[in-house]
């Protein structure tokens, strides 16, 4: 759970800050008070109230129904006759949609999958003001894609060992750079460095270079 | 396709009511004209675009369906 710190006047002032930021009522608030404030004399010296506040259980799972009907209605719009479900892990939601179209909804390369998953974030972000992670997935494309990434992975890995010469991937989300740079990154032999600018990078694979000792680490593979 | 655009733009933005969406269908390619209040043109843009690409991608998936085209243009 996220806390956030507000602060008031008064204990009072400063559990409504916090409900108008989550824009909840204070029951569907955990409230924590760091410390009462004290008026002071004419306005001086006074100590502001300070207190903890995070979302309850409860409010999180009216964030999963949200986040499930504002998905149904997009699908809907879209023309798509797909039903959503939908789970929480952690501070993350989960929606999964069942459809005969899921190649269309996937896109190419992951493409709608992304589009629809981003602006979920973006539309529930706007409507609970706090950061809300959602993952979307049709028919566990997330887990074919992640596997099929570190495959690539692994091959161009071993084709930069076998010709000593650096590999570029293509432009590629954060998300999948990610993989592919964790994937790799256990392999002492082999480098990797993003490159390009804005959002779609390009993951180059490179030899590390040679140092003395690092010549007797023996090959694993 | 209006209501698609409509609709997910009302969501992103503090002035929903101030959304208007126009939708001028052509034979092949319909172009869809987006307004919004002035203080939320980012949010419908978004950070290099990325909100007005996603819209984008989302509408181009959905006209596929009816098997035609669709142009999302942003007024300002």
């Amino acid at each position: 759970m996220d806390y956030l710190e507000f602060e008031g006047k008064s204990t009072e002032e400063a559990i409504e800050n916090a409900c108008s930021h989550f824009q909840v009522s204070p029951e569907q608030l955990e409230i924590e008070i760091l410390s009462v404030g004290s008026p002071g004399l004419f306005g001086l010296g006074g100590r502001k109230a300070k207190i903890r506040a995070a979302l309850r259980e409860e409010a999180q799972t009216s964030m999963l129904s949200q986040a499930q009907e504002i998905l149904e209605q997009i699908l809907l719009k879209m023309d798509e006759s797909g039903k959503v479900s939908g789970r929480q892990e952690d501070d993350r939601i989960i929606l999964n949609i069942e459809t005969e179209d899921a190649g269309l909804l996937i896109g190419k390369q992951g493409q709608t999958l992304e589009a629809l998953q981003y602006l979920l974030t973006k539309i529930l972000a706007q409507k609970s003001r706090h950061k809300v992670r959602v993952t979307i997935d049709v028919e566990s494309y997330r887990a074919r894609h992640e596997e099929a990434l570190v495959h690539l992975a692994l091959k161009n890995g071993d084709k930069v060992k076998r010709s000593g010469k650096p590999v570029t991937l293509n432009p590629m989300n954060p998300h999948d750079r990610r993989i592919v740079h964790l994937t790799l990154q256990g392999d002492k032999e082999l480098k990797t460095m993003s490159r390009g600018e804005g959002l779609y990078k390009k993951v180059i694979i490179y030899p590390a270079k040679k140092k003395e000792g690092q010549e007797e680490t023996p090959n694993l593979k | 396709m209006k209501d698609l655009v409509k609709f997910i733009a009302q969501a992103l933005v503090d002035n929903p009511d101030q959304v208007q969406v126009k939708e001028i269908e052509g034979e092949q390619t319909s172009v869809i004209e987006l307004k919004v209040a002035k203080e939320d043109l980012g949010k419908v843009i978004g950070k290099q675009g990325r909100t007005a690409r996603a819209i984008r991608t989302i509408l181009s998936a959905a006209s596929t369906k009816i098997r035609k085209r669709s142009v999302l243009e942003i007024l300002e």
